[in-house]
């Protein structure tokens, strides 16, 4: 009698534990929170089957990168409600457990350590700035953990020797595409034979942009003519603006932030310079309501065609607008956390087991034209970076308005 | 180097110093009476720059010297009321200066983080206050905006100097500067003099907030980012030295700008700091001597 009493009680108390347990995983609550934002709506398949994946999403929700970084949290979260409410990822839900990175590689390796030792997530959707996400560019292979972001430095993707870090992955052109891109455009479509370079040797975003760009000039048959830099702490850059327009290049390439190249740009300008400005994606909108004075002869790098009807990313960012009403101005940095997650929902989708680390890993590698508001994307297994993607190259009009002037495709491997 | 070349960059020089010089003297100010570096005053010059945006913004662009005012009387305001929350207790208790150093810095990140989580980290552009961005004397171009500054910034610090040593006020404040206990055995009310102190840093910072803010864009970390110019030209001048750190800002600017066109702009933080350590080993004292040596 009292071994069927054991017996029953130790039932009852395994019942009890998976109920329990069960109970936990449904739980909602807040982005940014130990609680999923995305909590499963119904009941699918088996047991097994109602086991949620579990998708980290670290972006800079606060800190210097935060205008950036929340639409990018917007949109893996626009993206992850869209695949839960068309029934999962093949009947799994997916559960999002967001952490804020804050611009600060300290706050992002505590963040990934939480996502990945106390939440147990399967797999990570990374932040669009590359020190955050080089943190843990080694650490995901020993986790697991397979991570897609857009952490556009290629030092994020490849080491030193090209050889990849199997678990990171990114979803936009990285950063030597994009400056080929905008040179060959100067080169060929601006006519233009000389060029100088005014960046931040500070920031590994403008330097990553700077040197391909004087790379790709020196070999196509332009010449850099001048190459002049700052840092964090100059607060002025009038003396390099009077070297630069001093030497008088055809084009002038700015590579930083929005608020040094704002600086950069007027007071090239006010060092008498009337030639071409060219700029990364940072020289979008706002960019003209911070410049003091008139806006001429400005060429800038897109990752989208953000303005045209139609897209699948103008689409998208009316849904922003809708849900962000104070928002002045689109920002394709939604379109960047849109992208990853339905990359990472393509392997997933194709896995046995999505939850499975190694398995999503080997099928992102094998991502084949897979449709985001950008476009399709297809990962190189070689270098895991998109290929065949191409750069919108903008203007601003008369009235400040962005114009797309031209669509270009550049391989990374066009100097090799 | 052409001679309008050379000019030229004097006179950029001088403008980035003076805009230095405000911001070493709302150091010095401070320094002076209580013998701690404020670093909340970086809070304070970006609270105003905010502030005069949405001031501007509000009243649909009123005369520029109107915006100026407010951002003042509220960085009056703001470091009163850091002053209150802040350093007052400290003050009272007697407590050690290392209390008003991690304080400061304690405002300073504070500060900067209430403006990060009401207005995120979007920069904010005042309206242009010229039609056209620069002029041109004698085929060399100046920025209007640049010359604006210099000389907002080179009348205040006249102003401010003719106080100090010119007025009853002044001359309470150094001294107060000297000795505060002394000084209440002479009848100065210390304690009073200290707010008023702190008032025209705040001031200051009013002002220079709204010219930053115009150069540069309003952003949380605005004032904070041009700290450390401020502090180097404040400790080359003299710690607590207003005189002092007036002329180091200058001569930094000048410095700065002619280090980087002939060295490059990687070489000008070891120029500067180089020439801070210096100044530090061989004259502690800095540019101006007397007073800080009676501190020391």
């Amino acid at each position: 009698m009292k071994k069927v009493l054991a017996l029953l009680l130790a039932v009852v108390m395994v019942i009890g534990v998976l109920a329990g347990c069960g109970g936990q995983a449904n739980t909602g609550g807040q982005t940014g929170t130990d609680q999923p934002s995305q909590a499963p709506s119904q009941s699918q398949g088996t047991q097994k089957d109602l086991e949620p994946i579990k998708l980290g999403n670290i972006q800079d929700l606060t800190g210097s990168a935060s205008e950036a970084g929340v639409a990018n949290a917007w949109g893996v979260e626009y993206a992850v409600k869209m695949i839960n409410s068309q029934g999962g990822i093949n009947g799994r839900m997916i559960e999002l457990y967001t952490e804020d990175c804050k611009n600060d590689a300290t706050e992002a390796l505590n963040a990934y350590r939480k996502l990945v030792d106390e939440i147990g997530i399967h797999a990570l959707i990374g932040p669009p700035l590359s020190n955050s996400a080089a943190t843990w560019k080694e650490l995901v292979e020993e986790d697991q953990i397979p991570c897609v972001g857009h952490f556009m430095d290629e030092s994020c993707t490849t080491d030193e020797n090209g050889n990849v870090y199997k678990y990171m992955f990114l979803a936009e052109p990285g950063c030597i595409q994009q400056s080929y891109s905008i040179a060959k455009f100067a080169l060929e479509k601006l006519g233009i034979k000389t060029a100088g370079v005014l960046y931040n040797t500070a920031n590994a975003f403008a330097v990553a942009h700077a040197k391909p760009f004087m790379d790709y000039i020196n070999a196509k048959g332009g010449k850099i003519v001048v190459e002049e830099t700052f840092s964090w702490s100059d607060a002025d850059y009038s003396a390099q603006a009077a070297k630069v327009a001093a030497a008088n290049p055809d084009a002038v390439f700015l590579s930083d932030y929005a608020a040094q190249a704002k600086l950069c740009y007027q007071q090239l300008r006010e060092a008498g310079y009337k030639g071409i400005i060219l700029g990364a994606n940072t020289l979008a909108l706002p960019f003209p309501t911070l410049v003091d004075g008139e806006i001429y002869d400005l060429y800038f790098l897109q990752n989208v065609d953000m303005f045209s009807e139609g897209t699948d990313c103008y689409d998208l960012l009316q849904a922003f607008f809708k849900e962000n009403p104070d928002s002045t101005y689109p920002k394709v940095n939604a379109c960047f956390g849109y992208d990853a997650v339905m990359v990472m929902a393509d392997a997933m989708r194709r896995a046995k087991d999505p939850t499975d680390g190694a398995e999503v890993q080997a099928l992102l590698e094998q991502t084949k034209d897979v449709p985001t508001s950008s476009g399709p994307i297809t990962i190189d297994p070689k270098t895991h970076r998109p290929v065949g993607m191409p750069m919108y190259i903008a203007t601003y009009d008369e009235n400040n308005n962005v114009k797309i002037v031209d669509k270009i495709f550049v391989s990374e491997d066009a100097l090799k | 180097m052409t001679g309008k070349l050379f000019i030229q960059l004097l006179v950029n020089g001088i403008s980035i110093g003076a805009v230095y010089a405000l911001i070493a003297v709302g150091f010095a100010l401070v320094f002076s009476v209580l013998k701690f570096s404020n670093f909340s005053f970086g809070g304070t010059i970006s609270a105003c720059a905010f502030i005069g945006f949405f001031f501007q913004k509000a009243f649909n662009q009123p005369p520029y010297w109107i915006t100026v005012l407010v951002s003042s009387v509220a960085g009056v305001l703001i470091a009163l009321t850091v002053d209150l929350l802040g350093f007052n207790r400290i003050r009272k208790k007697n407590s050690p200066k290392i209390y008003y150093f991690l304080s400061s810095v304690v405002f300073a990140i504070m500060i900067e983080q209430i403006l990060t989580v009401f207005y995120g980290t979007q920069m904010y552009a005042f309206p242009s206050i010229f039609a056209t961005t620069t002029l041109q004397i004698g085929g060399i171009t100046f920025s209007k905006l640049d010359m604006t500054i210099l000389a907002i910034a080179i009348s205040l610090l006249v102003i401010l100097i003719i106080i100090i040593d010119k007025t009853k006020l002044g001359l309470a404040i150094r001294a107060v500067a000297i000795n505060s206990n002394t000084s209440r055995l002479m009848g100065i009310n210390s304690s009073v003099i200290i707010v008023l102190t702190f008032a025209i840093a705040g001031f200051l910072g009013g002002i220079t907030g709204v010219m930053l803010g115009q150069k540069y864009s309003v952003y949380a970390s605005l004032g904070p980012s041009m700290m450390l110019k401020g502090f180097i030209a404040s400790v080359i001048g003299g710690l607590g030295s207003l005189g002092g750190a007036i002329v180091a800002a200058i001569l930094l600017g000048v410095v700065e700008i002619f280090a980087t066109f002939v060295f490059g702009a990687e070489i000008v933080p070891i120029v500067l700091f180089g020439i801070m350590l210096i100044f530090l080993l061989v004259r502690p004292q800095g540019i101006a001597g007397r007073i800080a040596e009676e501190k020391a």
